[in-house]
């Protein structure tokens, strides 16, 4: 060695380097694209198993492999589609759903009652851990199929066996008919029924009854228009191609790429330099360059999201409306949004995404519009805290617009403000719940199914699940939970509305911005459109001629 | 310095052996420090280094010396305005002045940037001495305490250090960051030590040193640490701007500098993204951090070549 | 030599455990709700959290935690990440294309920062050290952050050279950009560390020697000089390989790669304990075996140096 010179030892390192890079050069046959067939950028999904899916990416791959019970019309009103049909009872308990004959999973297998029945009772099962169980709890029997840890986390004891382990709610009529039984009437369930958990599962997908196969994640099998080719390469893609004569609506494509990205900047270059056809979320940073670079192949369209922020109502210096509505008025909206976002969302004045039917306009009326002078007044009129805190996540890109309110509060209402990071939202909202001095705190909602109660019950009722800030009205809890319980989804809508405009005189949150599909594709596509849950339309995109 | 070295310098081969200045008489001897100081104070670049070095600390200090501009007052209605009275390098995407900005986040940029730098360098120099040194079980233990702070993920510590670190709500984050580069950041220069210790260990002079009697305390900071020191030095004022920098990619990744804390990082991971809409508020900082480093490099440079005895 | 060799693989061994223990010290202090991470805004219940506790034992003890890894380490099982998949799997997937990413990265900053270090190392002071010392300025205050981005849209998307995105069985080509963009997170300290080993060198006596004896430039240079200067260099290129495995976080996640940086930082942001400390088991692997390698080069390059 010591005779050596350095510059033999680099060559030789170059060398190696250059073999190890080389051998591994090989490209799978996976990566050829089939003729016909296009790609749409998602992020990494979380699982594709239906009832462990409760992100954009899993839910957007399982519309190509699955086919829904019912499907949404613009104005988000449910038809159905694998179901022949669906009805129910006088009091909304007993739900009657009726399947199309003819249809089979794509490995062959007739589509039964068995197979959705099935594959509740697995999601539901709490043992199971899937995430998306929340969806099955309306169904009669569901705390049956659930356990808790009886010593809490740190005790000995394990958590005991459910007492069920299927759904009472669930009882088959025959091979194409069954029945759901909620614990409670529910005038909405037929939408409900359009989400990703309820989609069914084939025998082929069970190991043993209530057991699943442990890769059927990697390649799962749907009843609907594609069927994945090959498994889902993790971090990369997920092919699917089109099922032969499917007896549903046939998609015009031949195949769908799922093309996943880390970085959404990055996969707006990739669409940019034609290397992908669809972004379905275009950042705010690349918006500058978007129109001029897509052209009228940049689109906007309604989205459910919902962002706002929340007042700690147990803290002593929010308690009082007048703050809460002031701080509201100290906000420009409309600037925030098209400075900030450069118009990529719309200005909430309201608490119901205006997507919904029966949402209405500028709910929150007065207390929404931006007024400096008198919001002023009313706060120190209400002797508002000097120094105002804005809680937020840090891994969020939350940074650019909380930044912009807290310079509005500062010229609006003459106080300091600040904007304080947590890295991550659980650690926000543990924060939260053990009611620490957070300051205000950003959040966001988007829908589960399409019906006010959706962004109402869970945000705002004393025990809705995601009520952080300790909201307490009972008048607007008994007005929510007879909306539920309505007959028609008409009177439902009536109570829901009266329940709203409690929320826009007490102002427990926040309202800031509702938010908008803005996507782009390439040439090599025509006919993109995106729905409320921000999925892509696969029966509709097609290839431009 | 003493006759010693005088007498190994003659036959000493190996690099850095020391030898009066201008063949001084031994009579009087001068010391090492002194010498250098008379060579600095020829030295061109040392007083341009100098005057910037001063120009930025004054900056820290006393940011309003330079601008009456409120950094934190900005109008959307500015948005990516043009230069202005009182904001010569215009205003970013929130309508701040990026000049105020700029000269704001001196203080923070540096404090992060000097004090990661120093405390990554006393560790890595006392590392990287002993390890080097003395070898051994000694240096075998600690070069595989370096392999193991090699292995912990920046981010991973820097989150559980901003987790720990933070004392209310008025934390700014810099002293999670601090820590979070100074205590991770030091192996580089603990390794370029240990390797520098160890080639100037078996040079001719040490074992001269070492049979005419000298401690080995002595042996260790007159005459290893002297001829080793070079590349340690290097490698230390290009951390204190890449410190700077990392700033900027611990902002990027969530746990940088919180709440309304201003600094050249920040800035330019903020700006970043609309970097082809406009260029101002990444480059102005940018630049600021690069004269900084610049400063520091010529600073390290002139006192390095003040004390190499070998140019003389 | 030999015996020296097999001294540094025992101590490998401990230090192995010590690393991991001390990442997943780090996880653990950091852990405070891993299952939530996985199922975003909405709140899980008591139900859903019983049954992830029994899958991933996250309720125990911190001491019980690291059994359970090491336990399942020894009978070759690495575990199972949060996202369910076997973290075996997933090293396999990401390894190969990060070694390939962090090595010709490494090779082009070494072989850029050794020619340009040595040559404004032998003209300090000239046009040429001047140059590459606004350049190394330039690249040092341009973070990684802004650089990697605007290179892609450049050279990716407008210039149409590279291309845009990388996928897991990219070439050489496809690897130049993000290669480069990463290397100039270390290609300023190699760069002036060599210039100023190099200056350094060329004042020593045995240069002068060297070329009293009447050997060329070029040979003096290239074999005294470069040989006696290399020992930093070598050192700080072997921390680099590693630095830059563990490091490319924001490197791949513009490029969309799927390798280590990526891995590291889902877990660490899911609170994928698993996930990250069979990441970083590899990673230490590495870090020891280069650091091995790194010290007996020293001996190769500097004949009085020797390992008993």
């Amino acid at each position: 060695m010591p005779g050596k010179s350095p510059w033999k030892m680099a060559a030789a390192a170059a060398a190696i380097v250059l073999l190890a890079s080389g051998c591994s050069g090989s490209s799978s046959d996976d990566a050829e694209a089939l003729p016909n067939s296009i790609s749409i950028g998602i992020v990494e999904p979380t699982s594709l198993i239906p009832s462990n899916v409760v992100e954009t990416g899993g839910s957007q791959v399982l519309s190509s492999l699955f086919y829904p019970l019912v499907r949404f019309t613009d104005k988000s009103v449910p038809y159905a589609v694998a179901a022949q049909s669906i009805t129910h009872d006088a009091s909304n308990r007993v739900w009657t759903i009726r399947l199309k004959p003819g249809f089979t999973f794509s490995n062959g297998e007739p589509v039964t009652s068995d197979n959705y029945i099935n594959a509740w009772n697995y999601g539901a099962y709490g043992p199971n851990g899937q995430l998306a169980s929340y969806f099955f709890s309306r169904i009669q029997g569901f705390a049956d199929l659930q356990s808790e840890d009886p010593d809490g986390k740190d005790g000995p004891l394990e958590a005991p066996e459910p007492k069920a382990k299927t759904l009472s709610g669930l009882r088959k009529i025959n091979n194409t008919t069954f029945t759901v039984t909620l614990s409670a009437g529910f005038a909405g369930w037929e939408t409900v029924m359009g989400y990703t958990a309820f989609y069914p599962l084939p025998k082929a997908a069970f190991e043993s009854e209530g057991v699943l196969k442990k890769d059927f994640g990697e390649a799962p099998i749907g009843n609907g228009p594609f069927k994945i080719k090959g498994k889902w390469q993790h971090d990369q893609q997920v092919q699917v191609e089109k099922v032969a004569d499917f007896k549903g609506t046939v998609p015009k494509v031949n195949g769908i790429t799922w093309k996943i990205y880390q970085d959404l900047t990055t996969q707006y270059n990739d669409l940019v330099a034609g290397n992908l056809d669809v972004e379905t979320q275009i950042p705010v940073e690349s918006l500058p360059q978007a129109s001029s670079d897509l052209g009228d192949r940049l689109l906007k369209s309604p989205s459910s999201s919902f962002d706002f922020v929340g007042f700690p109502l147990y803290d002593d210096k929010y308690k009082s409306p007048q703050v809460r509505r002031a701080i509201s008025m100290a906000i420009n909206r409309q600037e925030m949004t098209e400075q900030i976002f450069l118009g990529s969302v719309s200005p909430a004045t309201a608490f119901v995404s205006p997507v919904l039917q029966g949402a209405r306009k500028d709910t929150c009326k007065q207390n929404c519009e931006y007024n400096p002078v008198k919001a002023r007044q009313m706060y120190n009129a209400a002797g508002g805290p000097r120094e105002i805190k804005i809680t937020y996540n840090a891994d969020g890109g939350h940074k650019p617009w909380i930044d912009a309110m807290c310079n509005q509060i500062k010229s609006s209402l003459g106080v300091n403000c600040v904007g304080a990071t947590v890295p991550k939202l659980t650690d926000l909202l543990a924060k939260v719940r053990a009611h620490e001095d957070v300051g205000m705190y950003r959040l966001a909602w988007s829908m589960d199914y399409p019906l006010m109660e959706n962004y109402l019950g869970p945000l705002y009722t004393s025990d809705g699940s995601s009520n952080y800030g300790g909201y307490k009205n009972t008048t607007f809890d008994s007005l929510v939970r007879q909306g539920s319980e309505a007959a028609t989804v008409q009177q439902a809508t009536k109570l829901w509305q009266n329940a709203e405009d409690i929320l826009a005189q007490d102002m427990p949150v926040l309202p800031l911005r509702f938010g908008q599909n803005v996507y782009g594709h390439s040439e090599r596509v025509i006919d993109v459109s995106m729905d409320l849950f921000a999925i892509v339309d696969i029966y509709k995109i097609d290839i431009a001629s | 310095m003493s006759d010693l070295n005088a007498v190994t310098a003659a036959e000493a081969p190996g690099p850095a052996a020391n030898r009066p200045r201008h063949g001084g008489s031994p009579a009087k001897p001068r010391s090492l420090a002194g010498d250098a100081w008379l060579d600095l104070r020829a030295s061109k670049i040392f007083w341009v280094a100098a005057v910037l070095v001063v120009v930025i600390l004054l900056m820290a200090l006393w940011p309003s010396l330079f601008t009456s501009a409120d950094p934190r007052a900005c109008d959307l209605a500015d948005k990516n305005a043009g230069a202005a009275d009182g904001a010569p390098f215009g205003f970013d995407f929130q309508g701040c002045n990026v000049y105020a900005r700029t000269v704001y986040g001196a203080r923070d940029s540096l404090i992060v940037g000097l004090s990661a730098t120093v405390i990554a360098g006393v560790i890595g120099l006392l590392v990287g001495l002993a390890a080097g040194y003395f070898g051994g079980w000694l240096d075998a233990l600690l070069s595989r305490f370096v392999d193991v702070v090699l292995g912990v993920p920046f981010l991973l510590a820097a989150i559980v250090l901003a987790n720990r670190l933070s004392n209310g709500q008025q934390d700014n984050g810099v002293l999670a960051v601090t820590l979070t580069l100074g205590l991770l950041g030091w192996t580089t220069s603990a390794r370029v030590m240990r390797s520098a210790v160890i080639a100037a260990k078996g040079q001719d002079y040490v074992a001269a040193a070492r049979m005419l009697g000298a401690s080995p305390a002595r042996q260790m900071f007159r005459h290893v640490l002297p001829n080793s020191i070079g590349p340690f030095l290097v490698v230390l004022t290009l951390l204190l701007g890449i410190n700077i920098a990392s700033e900027s990619t611990l902002s990027y990744l969530g746990v940088g500098l919180k709440g309304d804390a201003i600094s050249w990082g920040t800035a330019i991971a903020e700006a970043g993204p609309y970097v082809r809409t406009v260029a101002g508020p990444v480059v102005w900082p940018s630049v600021f951090l690069a004269v900084t480093v610049l400063a520091f490099i010529m600073l390290g440079d002139a006192i390095r070549d003040a004390f190499d005895p070998k140019l003389r | 030599m030999f015996r020296y060799i097999v001294r540094r693989l025992l101590q490998m061994v401990l230090t192995f455990f010590g690393a991991t223990f001390l990442v997943y010290a780090l996880m653990f202090a950091n852990q405070d709700d891993p299952y939530q991470a996985l199922a975003g805004e909405r709140p899980l219940s008591e139900s859903q959290r019983a049954a992830l506790d029994a899958k991933f034992h996250f309720d125990d003890p911190f001491l019980v935690q690291y059994w359970h890894y090491v336990k399942g380490l020894l009978t070759g099982d690495l575990g199972m990440s949060l996202t369910q998949r076997p973290i075996s799997a997933m090293l396999a997937d990401a390894w190969p294309i990060t070694i390939k990413l962090a090595l010709l990265s490494v090779l082009i900053a070494a072989v850029i920062a050794i020619s340009a270090g040595v040559l404004s190392g032998v003209r300090r002071g000239g046009v040429f050290d001047n140059v590459t010392l606004v350049v190394t300025l330039i690249v040092l205050a341009l973070p990684i952050v802004v650089l990697a981005p605007l290179a892609q849209v450049i050279f990716g998307v407008q210039l149409g050279w590279f291309p845009v995105t990388v996928t897991r069985d990219a070439g050489l080509w496809d690897l130049l950009l993000p290669a480069l963009v990463l290397g100039t997170l270390v290609i300023a300290t190699e760069l002036r560390v060599t210039r100023s080993s190099v200056a350094e060198n060329m004042r020593a006596d045995y240069v002068r020697t060297a070329r009293a004896k009447g050997l060329t430039g070029k040979r003096v240079i290239g074999v005294h000089v470069l040989r006696n200067s290399l020992i930093p260099v070598i050192t700080l290129i072997g921390v680099d390989i590693g630095a830059l495995m563990s490091g490319a976080i924001v490197t791949e996640g513009v490029f969309n790669i799927p390798g280590v940086g990526y891995n590291l930082f889902r877990g660490i942001r899911t609170e994928d304990g698993p996930l990250v400390v069979g990441f970083v088991s590899v990673l230490v692997i590495v870090f020891l075996v280069i650091n091995l390698i790194v010290d007996l080069l020293y001996a190769a390059l500097d004949p009085r140096i020797r390992y008993e």
